[in-house]
């Protein structure tokens, strides 16, 4: 079963279409959401946990529907906003168990799993301090301590390192990496940072002006050009390319001794370096290339997508 | 998630029940408005008028009291509708300032730390959610309204020498009736415009305004335009009118100033709708961009 299904989804706000026919299935442990300002990310979002009604369309969670099922979906997912949202003046424990008794834990559950999720997320030694004395840092873990206690199967976090410092990031980055190598949540992260996205995600989503601009598979993305080599070498250029060729290596070569190639499966980065010797070029510089999710990213924006129409990628 | 292993660990237990977490909100409303001692200071204060009122019924029923105060007169005071109508005028004022300071102490924190969006992202709905802080004034208005009233009157029943609550039924109705009306709306009314201001002080204030500047707006326009329908906007006017009536106490202002009862329960009511419409319009996980 996908964790997210998108039917023809269409959502207007203030006689405003924000989300425009979005179909599609996701399927990921981790899927990232990304998107300029703008695209529909939060939109999006705020849609699938049922504070917006589609207009068309329907989106479903693990087979819920978001317009009829909004407390059973809610149960199974924990949120955390954009925003700085909590109540300040309680105290971080009391916060996280007050969110746990309203997703349904008995009031001793409740507290116990408090404790557990603000060590987890490396709180424990400041939840009895009032939340409005927290760092910046410390508002966004206690915002994923919340959305973790009470044992959602779906974690959706929007933009979950905004406004952080390296460290705190970094910190952040890795707990998301924790959860997703623990397996027993998945996660959707909306975020307009790709490195982000990068580190911590299997799948991504990517929007553009309400639509979906591109759905796709980063793992497989990156196998898929994983033979992607640019070389610099000194000798018989022409020469050297016409070998690669005949290999089975598609060769295009360059001013300044630069070559870019891509090779089968069966030839071996070694082989390079034995068809270079074999026609005296020297090689200066090899690079192995893969696709990042930056040229995912920025061929999906350069495409105009249509309605209901996936970008291939 | 385990304390000594940071790992997580997903729940299997049992669930509460939706109206549970309504009761969650409750609980935990409660304790925010008794977390501050001036409510402590307030609730006592709010009982001092009960006291009074409670050695009145026994001094009034004491057979000792008569015989060696009074001297064998009447009772000095006599324990009737008049008497009720002013422990229930006492009351639901006072209610009114528990209200200015309570209602925001519900609701301003979560509308001031933006804590709508994660609240709301739990399985609970808007509804439920201001049914449970409405739950939770409520019922703190009723420990100083209709609980005390009707106690007194059980009291008055029980100290009575002759039968007096069979022929005096209409006054405990009257009390448990004019009682709850009050703090239903007054509850709303709280709510709603807490719900609207970011600063409980601020919040407080609008409070006290929204009931005693219409009726002060009201009074001008009965004054210049020599009619009674100003006194539609006085919310102390037409509760004491629609109390009065109630207990069968007799009516304090001139028979040309009367209002009728269907013009009352219609403000009320107006005033009811116009709460929930604010509540409907504030209490949101986002705001709705128009344009």
């Amino acid at each position: 079963m996908s964790v997210i299904e998108l039917d023809g989804l269409e959502v207007r706000l203030g006689g405003r279409t924000v989300l425009d026919g979005l179909t599609g299935q996701l399927h990921g442990k981790a899927i990232g959401l990304l998107g300029p300002n703008g695209a529909g990310k939060s939109t999006l979002i705020h849609t699938l946990l049922g504070f917006y009604t589609p207009s068309r369309g329907a989106a479903r969670i693990f087979g819920l529907d978001t317009r009829q099922e909004r407390a059973r979906i809610r149960q199974r997912i924990g949120y955390m906003p954009e925003n700085d949202s909590f109540i300040g003046n309680m105290s971080g424990v009391r916060f996280v168990r007050y969110m746990a008794e309203l997703a349904g834990l008995p009031a001793g559950e409740a507290l116990e799993r408090a404790h557990e999720a603000l060590f987890y997320v490396g709180l424990g030694e400041v939840r009895y301090r009032k939340i409005n004395t927290y760092s910046l840092g410390m508002k966004q873990l206690i915002k994923l301590a919340q959305a973790l206690a009470h044992g959602p199967q779906l974690l959706i976090l929007d933009e979950p390192t905004n406004g952080l410092d390296p460290v705190a990031r970094q910190r952040m980055i890795h707990t998301l990496q924790e959860i997703r190598k623990q397996g027993e949540i998945r996660l959707l992260i909306s975020s307009h940072l790709l490195r982000d996205i990068d580190d911590t995600c299997d799948e991504v989503l990517i929007l553009k002006q309400g639509r979906i601009a591109a759905l796709s598979n980063i793992e497989d993305e990156r196998r898929s050009h994983r033979n992607f080599i640019e070389l610099e070498a000194l000798g018989s250029i022409d020469l050297f390319c016409d070998a690669l060729r005949a290999l089975g290596c598609e060769c295009a070569s360059f001013p300044g001794g630069r070559v870019k190639l891509i090779m089968p499966d069966a030839i071996e980065p070694h082989d390079l370096y034995r068809v270079a010797h074999e026609n005296r070029v020297e090689i200066r510089r090899i690079n192995s290339r893969h696709d990042s999710l930056e040229d995912i990213f920025l061929r999906a924006m350069e495409a105009v997508p249509e309605r209901r129409e996936l970008v291939g990628i | 998630m385990s304390v000594y292993k940071h790992e997580y660990r997903a729940y299997a237990g049992r669930l509460t029940t939706p109206l549970a977490r309504i009761g969650v909100l409750t609980r935990y409303a409660y304790a925010e408005a008794w977390a501050s001692r001036i409510t402590t200071a307030l609730f006592v204060v709010a009982f001092l008028p009960i006291v009074v009122y409670l050695v009145g019924i026994y001094l009034a029923n004491n057979p000792l009291v008569r015989t060696i105060i009074l001297r064998g007169k009447d009772s000095f005071i006599s324990i009737d509708a008049s008497f009720f109508m002013r422990v229930l005028s006492s009351q639901c004022w006072l209610a009114v300032v528990l209200t200015a300071w309570v209602a925001p102490r519900l609701v301003s924190f979560d509308i001031s730390d933006n804590a709508l969006p994660i609240l709301l992202s739990h399985p609970i709905s808007r509804f439920g959610y201001v049914a449970g802080k409405f739950t939770a004034l409520f019922s703190f208005l009723s420990l100083i309204t209709w609980v005390p009233c009707i106690g007194l009157f059980g009291y008055q029943a029980y100290s009575s020498p002759v039968l007096w609550a069979g022929s005096h039924l209409r006054i405990g109705a009257g009390l448990l009736a004019g009682s709850l009306l009050w703090i239903v709306v007054l509850s709303l009314l709280g709510l709603a415009l807490s719900s609207w201001v970011k600063w409980r002080v601020v919040a407080t204030g609008v409070i006290f305004a929204a009931i005693f500047v219409p009726a002060g707006i009201g009074g001008i326009v009965s004054a210049i335009l020599h009619t009674r329908w100003g006194f539609l906007l006085n919310v102390p006017v037409i509760m004491t009118q629609l109390w009065q009536r109630m207990l069968g106490a007799p009516q304090i202002m001139a028979g040309e100033l009367t209002l009728p009862t269907g013009a009352i329960a219609a403000v009320l009511l107006l005033l009811c709708a116009l709460s929930v419409a604010m509540l409907n319009a504030r209490i949101r996980a986002r705001e709705v961009v128009r344009g």
